[in-house]
């Protein structure tokens, strides 16, 4: 059995095992689950450390990705409609391999946050590691029937996290959730069967869902639904714009964009830490990494005639994230709405197709997965304690609990892009992307940049003015003296998780290189393939 | 050991930089909250030397520049290095001393305070930052040490967290340098954009790229870049925004006074020496990349400033504020040399500055240290930074008034002191360039020269009012005891009182050209060598206007003759006021941001999320009818069918009785039937 298959599966192993084990045992299953993860982050590390990004370039070659697998799977003879030849096929690129290391870390923290659900941790346990699972699998999938298949699993242990072990809303918030990814993957979904029925796999002659058979031209049946040059047209538009902007929306509700936003604030205020953890440091960026290897990858052509319109809607979540972010008064609305914001220069970043942009938002990504894990986890933290979020209720914490408010402005300020940590590096290049853009491609517009720059101000304004409100000044307590004595500050465990969070912001922010050594290539390929058109 | 500093002396400035940050992170990661001050003062000493010894090698020599690969994107390296020239070295060592002059100091001034090992660390981050900023070769290393001197002043200035004046200044002052720095930003895309490089010398020396780079029909051409005119202009104008907050010139200044919440040491290094001087030195870094809107705007920028801070600073009553806006105009004076192309003065200008208001502020420190400590004694209830409240502090800290009273000559610009040089060469250059120039051009010396007016009757003012007289609270409480300050803040301000004379600046005490920084830090362009009578005219009429004026403030505040009373005048009210740039501020943007936060969450809400609940809402009663429609009408159909056929049902049991006589009669009828109907249809 191979790497990556090992590394999808085995947090499957952990949860089938958590299934089996008796409910005497529930105390065990957060250390089942630890374990599995812990051997994760092990392989992740060794992938990552093997990883030669200037080798494996990946996007439409396979030979250039590394830990190919590439087993056939579902095999029928259809008679007239011709033979469905489906692969089990995984392999990393530079696009794909940071987010497996991220991954893990993330459901670690997850893991490690997890220590205070009380209820049901059978069903728990066992939920996360299906959504473990099926996470690993969207990032290693190449073939898109296999990544429809991972990417529709993840709904369903969501769907129950939030449902069963959320806030007061959780059900409204569950289903909203669901629906808004539904309605998404649904109208995918036919954009995969159309894409099957138009590419041909050249060695067999058969369709196939294969992706990156997918990006080459070449393959495309003539006159077929998205042959490049058959230029069909649906709805009266060219059937490829239409096929790019289906897919988009699916994995823009993800990101999310504005308007298709409404379903994240909801969705991470309702659920449990853990996976509000989960939600904003992952799922967020299956948004973005599914833009890239998807819709940039298979439709180049559409992706460039809708640059300026992406660019923009980037540049509108951008400040709208923001200005909400600044209207809010639940800590954790206010984290939700940021991470609209911060997703908002992924979305510029790739719209400028530069080196800079996407190499911006690649590592926006990743960073902001570890410092939004980071911002929920010491939400989290105060919420366990008091069961308020609200920051009126709380004034002059730093001289309550001052590890908790370093590791608050530690948290605070990488994300308002402090020079030293890596949404620093990450926003600053999506914004030099995006400004070269008009130089270099003549797809956006130099003023977006700019535009996009005032996010900074406003990230800064909504986070000092939240730390003045929160943590400074004469300590004042909604609760009063049960809250004093309720809040302590941080234990190990969280100190843990904590440091491990800010050593990872730092060292990306430091040696960025670390990030863009392995990515370099593959970011160069697929602006090659871009422009080749 | 000669060698090996000739060989490594990159490496060198390195050390002296990263000492201080190892400060910071030996005090805070150990969370021991007991050491502190020896390991502070231990690293910025080590600095210091370093500095010194980079100071003697480097100054005239060639310059050293080294770096190495930082990260690769696409086809650019970005390098991370350093660049020692007589700019970098000669702020290496203004900061580094200033530094270690008021580490020593704060043993003093800070003793007591219970987050002491806090203060000694964030003063290692900023020692750390700004030492790195001056040395860095390329703009996204400066960028980011841009922002974290920011940083580190927005934790010294909030040091005090628990007071809410002070929290609420230090989150001001970082949110109006991130508005600057999005203007840095900006700048920075538009020359990485045209020259593909961030590199200091490649783009902005003799022969660099920014020089050769030519403006033709409109367009701005390096190679087979180009780009509209227009955004050379813009990039100029994009930096200088950025320099304007951290120096705090109109309209991004209303951040430094409120920024006096720090303590006073914080101030003196941060807020009066090098920060905010960072600006000046940006623009000094960059110098080459201006046209000559953009001089011209920096020159009416500063000229207004300086005025306009130095009418504020006349009216002011708490002496820290007092100080703060002189910084404020007296960094318009800088701004203005950078303007009118008199480059070196203003380097001049920062370095002469950086110790006479260093020592002003420590100065007042030491004043406010004894007031402080007099106010914790007698119980009362005082302002202990308001100067109405001082008086006849001559006679109890004499240290303390001949140094103070040093710095303030230097800052008037009296002869024999350093500040007379140096403002000199601004005043007189600034005259020179203006010669033939617009009518605008013209008033911007003018401002000039009457800024140095007001300068002096306001520091004099502030001296007077402090030193002589007779020590006011004195009648409310007999105890009270005042004392000079203690030996460790004494040494610092003696120290830095030399440097305010001539001596160490200058060897001819009158002609600025003579001045070794004046001579050696050159821009690209020659230094202006024509002789004019300004050098003449400028220095007398200059002397002549500052004695008077200091001896009206002496006869007001001196000698406590009654003076006019100027508080009902509504000019002064407009002064005090500051201009009402902070209410102008308050009203127009922080609520209008906040109004249009409340706005867009109210439309994202009820709007946006509506849409989508009104959405599922016409989901729900959608499903809600077809179920109605399912249950009545399908399901009704199929219902009226099975219950029709049990009707059918029902009635055909009925004829099913089991009695003979019933079927009998039935069979009987039935065939009478039949015969019935034979009888009258025969043809069927």
């Amino acid at each position: 059995m191979s790497l990556l298959s090992l590394l999808i599966f085995l947090p499957l192993v952990a949860g089938l095992l958590i299934l089996i084990l008796p409910s005497a045992w529930q105390q065990r299953y957060k250390y089942i689950s630890l374990a599995a993860v812990g051997i994760q982050i092990i392989i992740a590390a060794f992938i990552y450390l093997n990883f030669d990004g200037n080798t494996f370039s990946g996007i439409d070659v396979q030979a250039k990705y590394q830990l190919v697998e590439r087993v056939p799977w579902i095999n029928l003879n259809l008679g007239r409609l011709g033979y469905l030849q489906i692969d089990y096929f995984l392999g990393i690129d530079g696009l794909s391999m940071p987010f497996l290391v991220l991954t893990s870390i993330v459901m670690l923290i997850a893991v490690i946050s997890s220590w205070e659900i009380k209820t049901n941790l059978k069903g728990y346990f066992a939920l996360l590691m299906l959504l473990n699972t099926a996470v690993l699998g969207v990032f290693c999938a190449l073939d898109f029937f296999l990544f429809y298949i991972f990417y529709e699993l993840m709904l369903l242990p969501l769907y129950f996290l939030i449902g069963m072990w959320g806030g007061v809303r959780r059900e409204y918030a569950a289903i909203k959730f669901f629906l808004y990814t539904l309605f998404g993957s649904v109208f995918m979904l036919l954009v995969i069967i159309g894409l099957y029925f138009s590419v041909t796999d050249p060695v067999t002659g058969n369709h196939t869902f294969n992706m990156l058979y997918m990006m080459n031209p070449a393959n495309y049946v003539q006159g077929s639904l998205f042959s490049t040059i058959a230029n069909q047209q649906l709805f009266g538009m060219s059937a490829r714009l239409v096929g790019f902007i289906v897919l988009f929306i699916a994995f823009a509700i993800k990101v999310p964009i504005i308007p298709l936003h409404t379903w994240l604030p909801d969705a991470h205020v309702e659920a449990p830490t853990p996976v509000s953890i989960i939600l904003a440091g992952i799922l967020l960026k299956i948004g973005g990494y599914g833009t890239l290897r998807i819709c940039v990858s298979i439709f180049p052509d559409a992706a460039v005639q809708s640059a300026w319109w992406l660019g923009l809607i980037g540049v509108v979540s951008i400040i709208y994230g923001a200005l909400n972010a600044l209207a809010q008064k639940d800590l954790k609305r206010l984290i939700a709405y940021s991470s609209v914001s911060h997703m908002g220069f992924v979305l510029l970043g790739i719209a400028s197709v530069t080196a800079e942009g996407i190499s911006g938002a690649m590592l926006q990504m990743i960073s902001h997965g570890f410092l939004s894990t980071m911002l929920f986890f010491l939400v989290g933290v105060i919420y366990n304690r008091v069961h308020s979020r609200e920051i009126h209720d709380f004034r002059g914490l730093a001289l309550l609990m001052p590890k908790y408010t370093a590791f608050v402005m530690i948290a605070f300020f990488a994300s308002l892009g402090l020079p030293g940590f890596s949404a620093f590096i990450a926003e600053a290049f999506s914004l030099i992307g995006a400004f070269t853009s008009e130089s270099v491609n003549g797809l956006l517009p130099r003023w977006m940049a700019i535009a996009g720059s005032v996010g900074i101000l406003l990230g800064a304004a909504y986070l000092l003015w939240t730390l003045q409100r929160m943590f400074f000044g004469e300590t004042r307590l909604m609760g009063g003296e049960d809250w004093r004595l309720k809040l302590t500050d941080i234990n190990g465990r969280e100190a843990f998780a904590l440091a491990s969070l800010t050593v990872f912001a730092l060292l990306l922010g430091i040696f960025p290189s670390l990030a863009f050594g392995k990515m370099n290539a593959s970011v160069l390929e697929l602006i090659r393939l871009v422009n080749l058109k | 050991m000669e060698t090996f500093i000739q060989g490594n002396l990159s490496l060198l400035a390195v050390v002296a930089a990263l000492l201080p940050l190892l400060t910071f992170l030996g005090i805070l990661i150990p969370s021991k909250s007991s050491r502190g001050a020896s390991l502070a003062i231990f690293n910025i000493a080590v600095s210091f030397l370093i500095s010194a010894i980079l100071f003697f090698k480097i100054w005239n020599a060639e310059p050293i520049q080294h770096e190495i690969n930082w990260f690769t994107i696409g086809q650019t390296t970005f390098k991370a290095g350093i660049l020692l020239n007589n700019l970098s070295v000669l702020m290496l060592l203004l900061v580094s001393a200033i530094a270690l002059l008021v580490h020593i100091y704060s043993i003093k001034y800070m003793e007591g305070d219970a987050f002491l090992y806090r203060y000694w660390a964030y003063l290692g981050l900023f020692c750390f930052s700004m030492l790195s900023l001056v040395i860095t070769d390329n703009l996204l290393l400066l960028y980011m040490f841009w922002e974290l001197v920011g940083f580190s002043s927005y934790l010294l200035i909030g040091f005090w967290f628990t007071k809410e004046s002070a929290a609420l200044a230090a989150k001001k002052a970082f949110i109006m340098n991130r508005l600057g720095d999005l203007g840095f930003l900006t700048g920075i895309m538009i020359v990485f954009t045209q020259f593909k490089t961030l590199n200091i010398s490649e783009l902005f020396n003799e022969g660099g790229l920014v020089l050769s780079a030519v403006i033709q029909n409109g367009l701005w051409l390096n190679g087979t870049n180009q780009m509209p005119s227009i955004w050379l202009t813009i990039a100029g104008l994009a930096f200088f925004f950025g320099a304007i907050a951290k120096s705090a010139q109109f309209p991004l200044h209303t951040w430094l006074p409120d920024a006096m919440e720090g303590p006073t040491s914080v101030s003196s290094l941060i807020h009066a020496a090098t920060m905010v001087a960072a600006g000046v030195f940006l623009l000094g870094r960059i110098y080459p990349l201006f046209d000559a809107t953009v001089l011209m705007v920096i020159a009416s920028i500063g000229a207004f400033t300086a005025l306009m801070a130095a009418t504020i600073a006349l009216t002011q009553n708490d002496i820290k504020r007092i100080l703060a806006f002189s910084t404020i105009s007296q960094l318009g004076f800088m701004m203005i040399a950078m303007g009118v192309g008199a480059y070196s003065a203003s380097i001049f200008h920062l370095a002469t500055h950086a110790f006479f208001k260093c020592l002003l502020f420590l100065a007042a420190g030491s004043v406010i240290h004894e007031m402080a400590h007099v106010k914790a004694k007698s119980g009362l209830d005082f302002d202990h930074q308001d100067i109405q409240n001082m008086g006849g502090l001559r006679k109890i800290m004499p240290v303390t008034f001949i140094t103070m009273a040093l710095a303030s000559l230097a800052l008037s610009g009296i002869p024999f002191t350093s500040g007379f040089l140096s403002k000199d060469a601004i005043l007189i250059q600034a005259f020179e360039w203006s010669d033939g120039q617009s009518i605008w051009a013209k008033l911007i010396p003018y401002a000039a020269f009457l800024t140095s007016g007001l300068t002096s009757f306001y520091i004099a003012r502030l001296l007077f009012k402090v030193f002589f007289g007779s020590f006011r609270l004195q009648n409310l409480s007999k105890n009270i005891q005042l004392h000079e300050a203690p030996n460790a803040m004494k040494y610092v301000l003696m120290v830095l009182a030399v440097f305010c004379l001539f001596i160490p600046f200058s060897q001819n005490p009158f002609d600025y050209n003579s001045a070794w920084i004046f001579k050696e830090i050159t821009g690209l362009e020659p230094a202006h060598e024509v002789q004019s009578n300004y050098h003449l005219f400028i220095p007398v009429t200059v002397s002549i206007l500052t004695f008077v004026l200091i001896y009206l403030a002496y006869t007001w505040y001196g000698k406590r003759l009654a003076g006019p009373d100027f508080s009902k005048n509504p000019l002064f009210r407009f002064a005090q006021k500051q201009w009402y740039f902070n209410e102008l501020y308050t009203r127009l943007f922080v609520n209008g941001t906040t109004g249009l936060s409340a706005i867009s969450f109210k439309f994202d809400r009820l709007v946006v999320d509506g849409l989508v609940n009104l959405l599922g809402k016409i989901g729900v009663l959608f499903a809600a009818t077809s179920g109605w429609f399912d249950s009545y009408v399908i399901d009704g159909l199929v219902n009226g069918i099975a219950s029709f056929a049990k009707t059918i049902g029902n009635f055909a049991r009925h004829l099913q009785t089991g009695r003979l006589q019933h079927y009998l009669l039935t069979m009987v009828l039935v065939v009478l039937t039949f015969f019935v109907i034979k009888l009258f249809f025969p043809g069927i």
